[in-house]
């Protein structure tokens, strides 16, 4: 068995396309708003066969998001439906199964009922609808993990915007285009914990559950 | 699966960030300052939206944390 997971770690299951960049950011953001900690399969070095070491992330992550939403065919000519999204989740339901106290999945669309037509089984399963946007991201995370102190969307939403706003130059520094590089990750990661103390710091006022 | 959960997990410390996290010392001057430059602004949008007395009361605890 593998060791207990952090009890802050979320995988974040997500497409690594251009059309993501936006709502990937928003990820990071509001998960560090939230006191939660995002990981990416990206991130992960060594010379172990990717999908035991994807396996390995899921087992040591507490949540996982599974963001559906651009589950499509590719716009390549050959048109290749894209799957390890959903090969990702189904790896991560088995685990969930086998250990329900150690795993909770969540399930991220753009639009209300497309799940069920992209995923039929998994009806019955809510997905959390962000509509496209890093507004939309921001409000389902909140509403996926609540906690004291959380503050609020527009605030959310403000330090997004900032990080955003310095992804170009941070993609500069780190020499590469591809925002999900780990380097940039990395460095994601750390301006958005640092903001998100920054603004629990000073908003003593935020919304206490 | 649940539509939520509830989060009871402390706060992560900077400092286990930045073992998840490590960059460089060099590159991490570098992103303070755009943390810098955001606080001036977050101070800028407070002081714009409460009384002088609020607003001088908020940079005191932003500067103490």
């Amino acid at each position: 068995m593998p060791p207990p997971p952090d009890p802050r770690a979320v995988f974040l299951n997500i497409p690594y396309d251009e059309g993501f960049h936006g709502l990937y950011v928003a990820y990071i953001v509001g998960l560090f708003q939230l006191g939660l900690v995002p990981h990416l399969a990206s991130e992960i070095v060594g010379g172990d066969r990717r999908l035991n070491r994807i396996i390995q992330l899921i087992q040591s992550c507490r949540y996982s998001i599974h963001d559906l939403s651009r589950v499509e065919l590719s716009s390549s000519p050959s048109a290749a439906p894209r799957s390890n999204m959903p090969l990702e989740l189904g790896m991560t339901i088995t685990w969930q199964i086998l250990n329900p106290d150690q795993h909770t999945w969540f399930v991220g669309e753009s639009e209300p009922y497309r799940l069920q037509r992209s995923a039929s089984d998994l009806n019955g399963t809510d997905p959390n609808i962000h509509s496209g946007t890093a507004e939309g991201v921001l409000r389902e995370l909140r509403n996926a993990f609540p906690r004291d102190k959380m503050p609020s969307v527009p605030d959310m939403l403000a330090v997004y915007r900032f990080v955003n706003g310095f992804l170009d130059a941070i993609l500069y520094k780190n020499g590469t285009s591809n925002p999900f590089d780990r380097s940039v990750f990395m460095e994601l990661c750390w301006i958005s914990k640092t903001l998100a103390d920054l603004i629990r710091h000073s908003k003593p006022e935020v919304q206490e559950l | 699966m649940p539509k939520s959960v509830h989060i009871t997990a402390p706060w992560p410390t900077q400092e286990e960030i930045e073992k998840l996290f490590p960059i460089s010392k060099a590159r991490k001057k570098e992103l303070q300052a755009l943390v810098d430059e955001f606080k001036a602004q977050l101070s800028r949008r407070e002081d714009a939206s409460v009384t002088p007395i609020a607003a001088e009361k908020r940079r005191k605890r932003a500067s103490a944390a």
